[in-house]
């Protein structure tokens, strides 16, 4: 008689999220397994790498990181094409030059960068305001206006600000990147009240990603338990599929930043991490790591 | 279940200056609003009582009694506050509390002996609170043999089972109740009692109520004997005399994992099916359980 391994199998299912739109959309989520237990299920959307795209200049950015693209870091249009040459699944534009700390560019003009990248690159767009909550609002409202229907990912929506962001998502046909610091409850919180104003399929979760040897195994036991209480006990506010934009804070550790090899390393395994934890996109920076992650992806290794 | 009103408490902006200036007014008309709102006890919480600790808790007892005729159960981490206050107490009190701490054993268990009182034990030790079901038994059974080589009787013994906030370790609230069912079995004859309204620290405010209420009526089905509570809810004194039976009953469903048709309930009774599930550990807690 042959074995048959028992397999468990589970009532909830993440919900599928496309960004973009087209011939070069990506769909993310869908799953009804855990993270990688493709045996026990379907995962349908394997998890994609999106390479980070600054439209500052590469600015406070470690020099090994900057290297694969030094000649391009002034020219996001030219940097964003290098990233899909490298192998990206699709783009993360960060706009950290609208920091009203810091280069405090208007909305007009990041709106307009947003729009000649789509017009310029063939890849789904991802677009990170500063984090400033307030400018955050004006400037991805204007991205959300100026690129209509393009459905980008746009965020990040936090509990001061999700209502004016989700807002303009939900008119001008795009997805909301819901951002919670690093809790469980809190992020169950804004996601029942974005799901008044978007439904699950144009919602993204944020939990925050730390970095290796800075609490990543916060973020980790956050995405495992997301996944759990999503998949497992089938709760809908849960059935969200995950981003873990993750190079930014691996990059600018003191070991990323004192060794260009331990850098590459200190990213890969906090990628490699959460993506055992059940992240859908993870955001990187080093194209190394973009390759890496993807074998480890499709079962190479 | 009996009712110890809580709101003669240290941590009240209102009440911690009254104590301090020995004003008897908002105290005395917070007892007198609690006897007529039916409690059984009045729970004096004075805290640390670092200042003059002899005075404040034969004032503060002093000043209750004036106004109510229920019995006390007094609130202090201060021995020597509390010698004072129950020295005087006219009904018997309740000593609020022991618990597994050397400190507790040495100076708080021993009071209880000398003026025959209730006394409440927590499951609390020098390490803090235990984490789960089996460590707390294994607290409360060493905590008890020690109050019974004092000379403490079973049946002046209420139990503590230390109630978490559920915003904080939904986990622990599901800890708490397991541990209540397990009481009667576990040490025959003792009482048992929880402060209620820690369960909703940290919810939104408006929103505490339903949850005190619900955890309430969950405890009670697993025989809980007594409980520290708003009794200003009148909902909640409702629910204690047996009022809004359909409340009751549909809590009792969830607990019993019975289907429940939503769709066919008010309002009120779909909060206390969301928050029955939460306080279960069914359903994650966020602070919007009532809006999903």
């Amino acid at each position: 008689m042959q074995y048959k391994a028992p397999l468990e199998t589970y009532t909830g299912r993440i919900k599928e999220v496309i960004i973009g739109r087209g011939a070069i959309a990506v769909k993310i989520g869908g799953e009804n397994i855990l993270p990688l237990h493709y045996f026990e299920g379907t995962a349908v959307n394997r998890t994609v790498i999106a390479l980070e795209v600054d439209d500052n200049s590469a600015a406070g950015w470690a020099g090994w990181v900057v290297e694969p693209f030094k000649d391009v870091v002034s020219d996001p249009i030219k940097w964003a094409r290098r990233c899909m040459e490298l192998g990206a699944d699709l783009i993360c534009l960060h706009m950290e030059s609208t920091d009203p700390q810091g280069a405090n560019r208007p909305a007009e003009e990041a709106a307009a960068l947003v729009k000649e990248m789509l017009s310029k690159v063939d890849a789904p767009l991802i677009v990170y305001g500063c984090g400033d909550e307030k400018k955050d609002v004006e400037v991805l409202t204007r991205v959300a206006e100026a690129c209509k229907g393009e459905n980008l990912l746009l965020g990040p929506a936090v509990k001061e600000n999700y209502e004016a962001i989700a807002r303009a998502v939900s008119e001008n046909g795009h997805c909301i990147i819901a951002q919670t610091p690093i809790d469980i409850n809190l992020e169950k919180e804004l996601n029942v009240k974005l799901l008044k104003q978007l439904p699950p399929q144009r919602i993204v979760i944020d939990p925050l990603s730390s970095a290796l040897g800075y609490g990543m195994e916060y973020s980790f036991t956050i995405m495992e338990r997301t996944k759990q209480i999503g998949v497992i006990h089938g709760d809908m506010a849960m059935q969200i599929p995950i981003i873990a934009d993750l190079g930014g804070e691996c990059w600018k550790t003191h070991y990323a930043k004192a060794n260009g090899e331990q850098g590459i390393l200190w990213e890969g395994i906090t990628a490699m991490s959460l993506l055992l934890a059940g992240a859908n996109i993870l955001v990187l920076r080093h194209p190394d790591n973009c390759r890496m992650v993807k074998e480890a992806i499709e079962g190479k290794f | 279940m009996i009712l110890i009103g809580e709101n003669i408490h240290i941590i009240s902006k209102v009440i911690g200056e009254a104590i301090r200036n020995r004003d008897a007014g908002p105290i005395q008309s917070l007892a007198k609003a609690q006897t007529e709102a039916g409690a059984d006890y009045l729970d004096l919480n004075l805290g640390p009582a670092r200042k003059d600790p002899e005075q404040a808790g034969g004032w503060l007892v002093e000043t209750v009694q004036e106004v109510t005729d229920l019995p006390i159960s007094l609130d202090t981490m201060n021995h020597v506050a509390m010698e004072a206050g129950l020295k005087i107490c006219q009904k018997r009190p309740i000593l609020n509390s022991a618990s597994g701490k050397a400190d507790s054993k040495a100076y708080m268990m021993p009071l209880a002996v000398k003026y025959n009182t209730s006394v409440i034990i927590s499951v609390l030790t020098d390490q803090g609170c235990p984490p789960d079901v089996d460590s707390r038994v294994e607290s409360i059974m060493d905590t008890i043999a020690c109050a019974g080589g004092l000379g403490i009787k079973t049946e002046d013994i209420w139990v503590d089972p230390i109630i978490l906030p559920v915003s904080a370790d939904q986990k622990q609230v599901r800890e708490a109740l397991e541990f209540i069912k397990i009481l009667p079995d576990l040490l025959p004859g003792v009482k048992s009692l929880i402060g209620l309204s820690n369960l909703s620290n940290g919810a939104p405010t408006p929103l505490r109520g339903v949850l005190n209420r619900t955890y309430m009526i969950m405890m009670e089905k697993y025989g809980l004997y007594s409980a520290i509570v708003d009794v200003l809810d009148p909902e909640l004194m409702e629910l204690n005399r047996g009022g809004l039976p359909e409340v009751r009953e549909l809590i009792h469903k969830v607990m019993d994992g019975a289907h429940i048709d939503m769709a066919a309930l008010s309002e009120r009774e779909c909060n206390y099916v969301k928050t029955a599930r939460v306080l279960l550990g069914e359903s994650l807690y966020s602070h919007a359980w009532l809006e999903s």
